[in-house]
């Protein structure tokens, strides 16, 4: 029970970063139906960010956050800039200028950081505790709390104000909602700032818990996008659930089968699509007719 | 609607285009006029083929800084075969096997000399076959055993096996230092598995067996499963047999679970990005088996881990260090045929006699240059040799 009990809490906290990855995805897809694959080079943008300014400026963790969240949400703004000409035409063709700005974002990163990587220590709470034989380790609790914020900020946003409710709109239909006002570029933006502002969240906390280097965003990217999948593409609450569900399963697989956890992890995630495509709670996009 | 107009001007471009390809097809690919194939003068080229992104970018890195050092000492020192500068093309294999086919296949229809490269065990042996079969020698940093079998007259390693590293490691814990009860994890990469093989082969010719013996995959970040089951076994000595930041995740997760029992592993161990990523306190007591110690361990170390820093504003570590080795060891090969390429560089370099700043190389026919390691253990954050 011991170790079952240690391989969860393990798996929930890996699953708090898949979940907010997976919700950076989940709102850009549900408000502009675009699979945004420069996320994961997002993540690790955000991650190097955050650990420049933590390490090498030495401001306090939770101020190089703040930092890297704003600074990578407004690369955000700015890969939606770039790419707001082909968002009327076809949306295909944005998918796959997001790609190259993955790719663009990995070569800047080498450019800027070096291929090396670097390690990050853990900021707070370092020693772990442990409660009832299980060693727990505090900082994955801090994520967690910290994922659990996000994602209730995020709900609050969409469900009680106005941006967020012009973005509901946006996405349940674009020309009625510019017919009412609601300025569709800025809306789709502010979704692509808060994407990439998860994304930031999401690697910044990672950095001391992995390790920074300009592979950070492949497997996380992977892994919270096939997340968002599960818990239905462009359902936030869905992402979270199918971002801790996707890291218990990488958790237990890894300590059942071992060498195996991969296949195993990606096998479980094929049965589960092919047996319910929608994703748990269903699939949540703008409708392109 | 198509008019006999049209169909003129179709053809008129048909033309123009299939001239113009055929006239680029008749001039060699790519190539400048200086280097054309079978020259007598003007630069040497060499490849190097590493990755220079994803996860072992930082490996590519070292070992494209090691080349390029040891290159631009011999050009500022006059050259090769009178006068003849070295010329470095880097590639990025990226650490993917099917890159780097494909990079062979155009360094085989090329004008290379050689090919420095790669670091990685799996990416070499996908691409020994396409340059063997150019008669292209090929000086990894590799250390698989699956190296040393290849078969092939063109592969050289400027590394000893894992074999090597091993069974020296294995030595040592056991019959040095007396621990007995040795648990292992290591991942299914291709270096990974090299190490499993060729250290449970080293502890069976000891008469053990490891008490724990856990796979995981190089892409794994959390290993509270395989440590749970290592802590239950309650060894005297961990072995990890995995790439740097994998081996220092493991470590620090170790601690953090409360597993104390020293650590113990081949080169990646003895990397600053190990000590890093598994955070000082916990790489503190490490034990790794490597040919280069450290940059303090001789004069010829220091000298080139001076001048690495000069070139670089980088500290050298052991992966520059073998690559190094390798570029002089193949420059001299060059040097002492006059130029010539094919199958006989590669006698010359298996002929080679070098003292290197790993120890002394002696090619066998299989290539393997290096036949014994040193032990050092982890102490206040930097490797000092053992004492044994």
């Amino acid at each position: 029970m011991q170790d079952f009990l240690q391989t969860a809490i393990g798996g929930l906290s890996i699953g708090s970063i898949y979940a907010l990855v997976a919700m950076g995805f989940s709102i850009v897809y549900r408000t502009m139906g675009l699979v945004n694959f420069a996320h994961g080079g997002v993540v690790m943008v955000g991650a190097y960010i955050a650990s420049t300014f933590f390490l090498t400026v030495s401001l306090p963790f939770v101020l190089a956050m703040v930092v890297a969240v704003v600074l990578t949400a407004a690369i955000g703004l700015v890969i939606e800039g770039v790419l707001r000409p082909l968002e009327t035409k076809d949306v295909d063709l944005m998918l796959i200028g997001t790609i190259g700005f993955g790719i663009v974002l990995q070569a800047l990163v080498i450019i800027i950081w070096g291929a090396t990587g670097r390690a990050v220590p853990t900021p707070v709470f370092r020693q772990p505790v442990t409660i009832a034989g299980i060693v727990v380790r505090p900082y994955d609790l801090v994520i967690i709390a910290v994922a659990g914020i996000a994602a209730a900020a995020m709900w609050h946003f969409l469900r009680a104000t106005k941006p967020g409710a012009a973005m509901q709109a946006v996405a349940m239909d674009p020309d009625a909602a510019t017919a009412v006002g609601i300025r569709v570029g800025r809306s789709n933006a502010i979704a692509f700032g808060i994407g990439a502002g998860l994304a930031a969240l999401a690697g910044g906390l990672a950095g001391p818990v992995l390790y920074v280097s300009p592979s950070l965003g492949g497997v996380i990217g992977i892994k919270g996008f096939a997340a968002a999948i599960l818990g239905g593409f462009g359902n936030v609450p869905g992402a979270i659930l199918g971002g801790l569900l996707f890291g218990l399963v990488d958790a237990f697989s890894a300590s059942w089968f071992h060498g195996f956890a991969d296949v195993v992890v990606y096998l479980v995630f094929a049965i589960i699509v092919v047996v319910r495509p929608e994703g748990i709670f269903g699939e949540q996009t703008v409708s392109r007719a | 609607m198509r008019t006999a107009k049209h169909h003129h001007a179709l053809l008129t471009g048909a033309i123009v285009v299939g001239g113009a390809l055929l006239a680029t097809g008749c001039s060699a690919p790519g190539e400048s006029d200086s280097s054309s194939s079978g020259s007598d003068t003007g630069p040497v080229q060499l490849a190097i083929v590493d990755a220079q992104s994803g996860q072992l970018s930082s490996l590519g890195h070292w070992e494209a800084n090691g080349v390029t050092l040891a290159v631009n000492q011999i050009n500022d020192d006059g050259g090769i075969c009178g006068g003849r500068k070295i010329e470095l093309t880097q590639f990025d294999d990226q650490g993917d096997p099917t890159t780097g086919t494909t990079l062979a296949q155009k360094i085989a229809t090329d004008d290379y000399a050689a090919v420095m490269g790669t670091a990685e065990s799996g990416v070499t042996l996908a691409m020994i076959p396409i340059l063997s079969q150019a008669s292209i020698p090929m000086i990894t940093s590799g250390q698989s055993p699956k190296l040393e079998q290849t078969g092939s007259e063109f592969l050289f390693m400027n590394s000893p096996t894992s074999t090597t590293f091993d069974s020296t490691l294995a030595q040592y814990l056991v019959e040095t230092k007396g621990l007995k009860s040795v648990a292992m994890i290591t991942n299914n990469g291709a270096y990974g598995t090299g190490e499993h093989d060729a250290f449970l082969a080293a502890l069976e010719e000891l008469g053990l067996t490891p008490v724990a013996d856990e796979v995981v995959t190089p892409d794994q970040k959390d290993f509270t499963g395989a440590l749970t089951s290592v802590r239950g076994a309650n060894p005297d000595v961990i072995f990890i047999g995995a790439e740097e930041v994998e081996a220092g995740l493991i470590a620090k997760q170790a601690r953090t679970l409360g597993i104390q029992a020293p650590i113990a592993g081949g080169a990646p161990i003895g990397t600053q990005v190990y000590i890093d990523t598994a955070g000082v306190e916990n790489a503190e007591g490490s034990m790794v088996s490597t040919p280069y110690l450290s940059n303090d361990v001789s004069d010829e170390t220091k000298a080139f881990a001076a001048a690495y820093d000069e070139e670089f504003g980088e500290e050298a570590e052991a992966h520059g260090a073998k690559a190094y080795d390798g570029a002089t060891i193949v420059a001299q090969a060059l040097d002492s045929i006059d130029c010539a390429t094919g199958k006989e560089l590669a006698d010359a370099i298996r002929a080679s006699d070098y003292t290197g700043l790993q120890g002394e190389f002696s090619f066998d026919e299989n290539g393997v240059g290096l036949q014994e390691t040193h032990i050092g253990v982890i102490t206040d954050g930097k490797v000092v040799a053992a004492d044994d």
